[in-house]
């Protein structure tokens, strides 16, 4: 017989033999509201920035990704940490022409903004130029390139406004 | 005094960039790779709304056509624009568009002094400077003074080529390069044995340079064309901070 077949049964001194769960540390109960913020550690006499934000918008959402996906691995090999890596929603735009001869016509083209943002924290200094430069002259046409510093503003432009909320919280005060 | 123990001369130099402009031409194999995935990718795509729309009124047109004209009452009321219709208008749209040229180096006649040269390539500033009894092509370069940071020295060397409102972004403090020399034996002293120069970099910001430049000798160079006018030491240390 190839396969055994003694299962490690109840009453066989061998029963949980695979159990390794209990002997891992226990896990704070994951809540539905995520965690504010992590620390900022900024630069002062420590030559290391914080939490940097490299923003990339472009109207072609495939250039945007891939480029977005370039730096993230470049900031891999270069043993960069990358916190997180996501994307803003998209702004849809539409272009209204007005032509006044004659009749005002108006033609309509409908424009999509993209946006894709990687996160980057513990920079030092003496890389941060060679990073940077790297980048700038890896972009492509039609990227525009945006890098700056973590702030909460940042942080609460992802998260959608409550106007029930809000609208309470304004008639408390 | 610890001045006086030091035997070498301190210099910033500025190697000022201007970025590409253009990308460059793809070269042959990522153009075939650019053109067949081009291909797999049409043939995979989806309908955009467009061409359905597209689609969808030249079945009416047709069964307009076979069915001898029943809904001739619909007709007038809508199909005010056709989905053909636009797409011709944006054809020759596009065809009254010219795009600027590439090659603008080329109707100047190589003319290494003007910005608007290579427009795919990083273009460095050289100019040309008195050390010793020589006159030498480098890049700009000042003495430090004590007291100054070695990027305000560096700062300092771009301002008194280009004038004061340059908008050049020196991105960090640190020094990218740095070439050392000892003088010639009938100049050398005790205290006077050499000098050092730290290269820094900075990105132009803006392309137009309206204010005068002092020295008349001045240079837009590609990195291939450093070779020309640096001396080999050099051009040795230079190359090993620039990319591309």
């Amino acid at each position: 017989a190839l396969v055994s077949c003694h299962r490690h049964y109840r009453s066989r001194p061998t029963h949980g033999i695979g159990r390794y769960k209990y002997l891992l540390p226990k896990e704070a109960p994951k809540k539905k509201r995520d965690r504010v913020q992590m620390k900022e550690i900024d630069v002062g006499t420590e030559h290391e920035y914080g939490d940097i934000n490299i923003q990339m918008t472009s109207y072609d959402m495939c250039l945007v990704e891939h480029f977005a996906q370039y730096v993230h691995r470049l900031c891999n090999r270069l043993a960069v940490r990358v916190k997180e890596s996501y994307a803003m929603p998209t702004k849809t735009n539409e272009v209204l022409f007005l032509e006044e001869r004659g009749s005002k016509m108006q033609l309509d083209a409908v424009l999509t903004t993209h946006q894709r943002v990687v996160q980057i924290s513990g920079l030092s200094s003496t890389f941060a130029p060679i990073l940077l430069e790297a980048i700038q002259s890896n972009q492509p046409e039609g990227v525009h390139l945006l890098v700056k510093e973590h702030t909460e503003a940042d942080f609460k432009s992802r998260l959608k406004s409550r106007p029930e909320l809000e609208e309470l919280l304004a008639q408390m005060s | 005094t610890a001045a006086a123990t030091r035997p070498w001369r301190l210099f910033g130099a500025m190697c000022l960039l201007r970025l590409p402009r253009i990308t460059q031409p793809l070269q042959k194999e990522e153009e075939e790779m650019a053109a067949l995935m081009e291909q797999i990718e049409l043939e995979k795509s989806h309908y955009s709304d467009h061409e359905i729309r597209k689609l969808q009124e030249e079945e009416q047109l047709r069964r307009r056509k076979e069915s001898a004209y029943d809904d001739e009452d619909e007709a007038p009321g809508k199909m005010v624009i056709m989905a053909q219709d636009l797409e011709e208008k944006w054809e020759q749209k596009l065809l009254s568009f010219k795009a600027a040229p590439r090659i603008t180096d080329a109707d100047k006649n190589n003319n290494r002094t003007s910005l608007n040269r290579k427009l795919d390539s990083n273009l460095m500033l050289l100019v040309k400077q008195k050390i010793g009894n020589q006159e030498l092509w480098l890049l700009p370069q000042v003495e430090w003074q004590p007291g100054e940071t070695l990027r305000g020295t560096a700062e300092r060397a771009m301002s008194t080529f280009l004038g004061d409102h340059i908008q050049a972004k020196v991105l960090g403090n640190a020094p990218y390069g740095i070439y050392k020399y000892k003088f010639p034996r009938a100049i050398r002293t005790e205290d006077n044995v050499g000098a050092k120069v730290f290269f820094f970099k900075a990105f132009l910001q803006s392309s137009d340079l309206s204010q005068a430049e002092l020295k008349e000798d001045y240079l837009w160079v590609t990195k291939d064309e450093l070779g020309d006018y640096l001396k080999s030491e050099y051009l040795k240390k230079v190359n090993r901070f620039l990319l591309d």
